[in-house]
């Protein structure tokens, strides 16, 4: 099988998976007893004849089940560009894909910074405790990892929040990080001082997530590196007389470059998840918040959740398919169909 | 000069249970050009000999004694003078190739010219030239050197493992079982690769196996070693054709040969003992059909038989 059949093979599977996905979403909330006239209507006027119909009406609720499916398929794989762009949100009756559009921005820095900061601690640190291992650095690396692994994230976040927010700010009156939001108000003039003020609102959030992620990121880095030291080749490395420097970076983390780009790339929806909690417990305007509150269970606002689970769904397909391809590059021993 | 003088060495393994006496107090010489097999069976101490001469001794374990080799203590030496100074450079090894011994995510010439651009003030280019002669010298073709080590056969994996061990011309090189994973005929061809290199080059050897056929091939001095302790040091003919040690009878009679009659194999009864808490005195008494009383109160002492005949058995030095 050559590399061009595996990738379409595998193409077209993912494509598969989003598409059962997309399916689930669509029967969720048929059989889901949720009628959005309800609430978009004053409990009053629906008493009014006909006027409830023209509301389905116009949001294509009375249409026939296939149809309804069809015009939903196309409007998710659509990705929100073409209209009607993931459909109208019933709390803001704008385009789903519009309200996604602005949030996704803030999510995505917010992750980026927390991805960023896990990673060049984290990794680093994993390869000082492997060279390192069996010694008390080694222990407190472990004893940390372990300890960020077990306690939740939104526990970390709310001690933060009590140290730099009750406690620094307004005991002492340092105003280290902004107590929540994700702007000041009034808002600042001119594009710098906007991104400036936006990057020191997301501060405070992403260090929550790397204090609570960046020793896992060191711990599974060091377990890997430590089973890598291990291996025959690193004691011919060893007898070959090279450096130690050499031996744990070119031949050690080298044969570990698959694992952790695989951890890398399968970490990024989860992320998003985490996002959920973050962008709540912070009061930031991003995709994770808004998904939140469009879960209401007396009235939620189905075309948001689902243009966002469709979304992270296709995020969580696309990161797998990348993971393998460059498990692929990185990893001789499994590239597909190579020919010399 | 003698090339490598191993005096009193030991290497004991700290547990929780106590010390296992992996390697307990031995000694031998050799020359330069001499090849030494070190037989034994499993868990007897051979793997664990070539890694205190090499340093690569877990961290655990605990090395004492003297290995001299040109004259100089090899235990005494800082770490980064024997890294620069001794490793690859004047004493390599041929890993079991076939099973990990070769990076997986690094081209195979690539392993080879890091060696010698670790020791050598080489450029890249020259050392790339070293490593494709030294390919078409065990018989790879130098145009293999792009290869992973999973592109090739155990058999190739086994020779690009000679050829590293010969990268930087070294004194001594130390071959680890270099033929335990291959198939017969591998097995053969990596052996006159081997010989031929030996016959070649002058190359000084010590050849760790549990096969004794593969060592009566290679060699021309052996060590038969039992329970942490060499039984038996000598010339290979001596030693397989006159062994002295009831040890060396034994396994020498366990071994089947292709020529002469037929002959129902021997085995040695019993089990080779725990180097935790090995037998006393003589550590091959409870397996000896030779034992006397002597044998369970003291050790025998190592003592020379015959010029350059080691044996320590008290059947002998009685």
């Amino acid at each position: 099988m050559g590399f061009r059949e595996y990738l379409a093979k595998r193409i077209i599977v993912s494509f598969l998976v989003i598409f059962l996905v997309a399916t689930l979403n669509f029967l969720i909330f048929i059989v889901y007893p949720a009628d959005p006239t309800r609430y978009l209507l004053d409990p009053q006027l629906a008493r009014t004849p006909g006027l409830v119909d023209v509301i389905r009406d116009q949001y294509g609720l009375n249409e026939p089940l296939h149809v309804k499916y069809v015009k939903y398929l196309g409007n998710m794989f659509s990705f929100g560009i073409l209209p009607p762009h993931f459909g109208y949100s019933f709390q803001t009756h704008d385009f789903v894909a519009n309200e996604m559009a602005w949030r996704m921005p803030l999510t995505i820095l917010l992750l980026g910074l927390a991805l960023v900061g896990n990673v060049i601690i984290g990794i680093p640190l994993g390869i000082f405790a492997a060279s390192r291992r069996g010694t008390k650095t080694d222990v407190a690396v472990i004893g940390a990892g372990l300890f960020t692994y077990g306690v939740p994230t939104f526990f970390v976040q709310l001690l933060m929040i009590l140290f730099f927010i009750s406690f620094v700010y307004q005991t002492y009156g340092i105003k280290i990080f902004p107590a929540g939001g994700w702007i000041s108000y009034p808002n600042p003039e001119g594009l710098i001082n906007v991104m400036g003020d936006i990057l020191w609102h997301m501060a405070l959030p992403a260090l929550t997530l790397v204090v609570a992620g960046f020793a896992g990121w060191a711990l599974y880095t060091r377990n890997m590196l430590v089973d890598a030291l291990t291996q025959d080749y690193v004691a011919t490395a060893r007898a070959k007389g090279l450096s130690e420097r050499t031996i744990l970076f070119k031949h050690a983390f080298k044969s570990i470059h698959p694992q952790v780009a695989t951890l890398l790339t399968l970490s990024l929806p989860g992320l998003v998840t985490g996002a959920i909690i973050t962008e709540t417990i912070f009061g930031l305007e991003g995709v994770g918040k808004w998904y939140l509150s469009s879960l209401d269970r007396s009235n939620p606002d189905f075309p948001v959740v689902q243009a966002v689970l469709f979304v992270v769904a296709t995020l969580v397909v696309v990161c797998n398919l990348v993971a393998d391809l460059l498990y692929g590059v990185l990893d001789p021993r499994i590239r597909v169909g190579q020919r010399r | 000069m003698e090339l490598l003088k191993l005096q009193n060495l030991k290497m004991y393994y700290g547990t929780l249970r106590g010390d296992v006496r992996a390697v307990d107090d031995i000694s031998f010489t050799m020359e330069k050009k001499d090849t030494v097999g070190l037989a034994g069976e499993s868990g007897c101490g051979k793997t664990s000999a070539m890694l205190a001469i090499l340093r690569l001794q877990p961290p655990n374990a605990k090395v004492s004694g003297e290995i001299l080799f040109q004259g100089k203590n090899l235990l005494k030496m800082s770490d980064s003078e024997f890294r620069k100074n001794i490793r690859w450079k004047k004493i390599s090894t041929i890993f079991q190739g076939a099973m990990n011994a070769l990076h997986p995510t690094l081209r195979v010439g690539d392993q080879i010219t890091e060696a010698i651009l670790a020791h050598e003030s080489r450029s890249k280019q020259e050392a790339t030239e070293i490593a494709g002669k030294l390919f078409d010298l065990v018989g790879i073709g130098s145009e293999r050197l792009d290869r992973y080590s999973h592109e090739l056969s155990g058999g190739m994996k086994q020779r690009t493992m000679i050829a590293m061990s010969l990268a930087c011309n070294p004194e001594l090189i130390i071959a680890d079982e270099p033929t335990t994973a291959l198939d017969v005929i591998i097995e053969a061809q990596v052996l006159k690769v081997m010989k031929e290199l030996q016959e070649k080059l002058g190359l000084s050897m010590i050849v760790i196996s549990h096969d004794l056929s593969m060592i009566a091939e290679t060699c021309n001095k052996a060590a038969i070693m039992y329970a942490g302790k060499i039984v038996e040091f000598g010339g290979i003919v001596k030693v397989f054709t006159e062994p002295l040690h009831p040890y060396t009878q034994k396994l020498i009679a366990a071994f089947p040969s292709i020529l002469g009659s037929m002959r129902e194999l021997a085995s040695i009864s019993g089990f080779p003992p725990d180097l935790l808490s090995p037998p006393p005195a003589c550590r091959f008494h409870p397996r000896c059909p030779y034992a006397m009383n002597i044998c369970r109160k003291e050790e025998p002492r190592y003592i020379e038989a015959d010029q350059n005949r080691y044996v320590a058995c008290h059947l002998v030095s009685r």
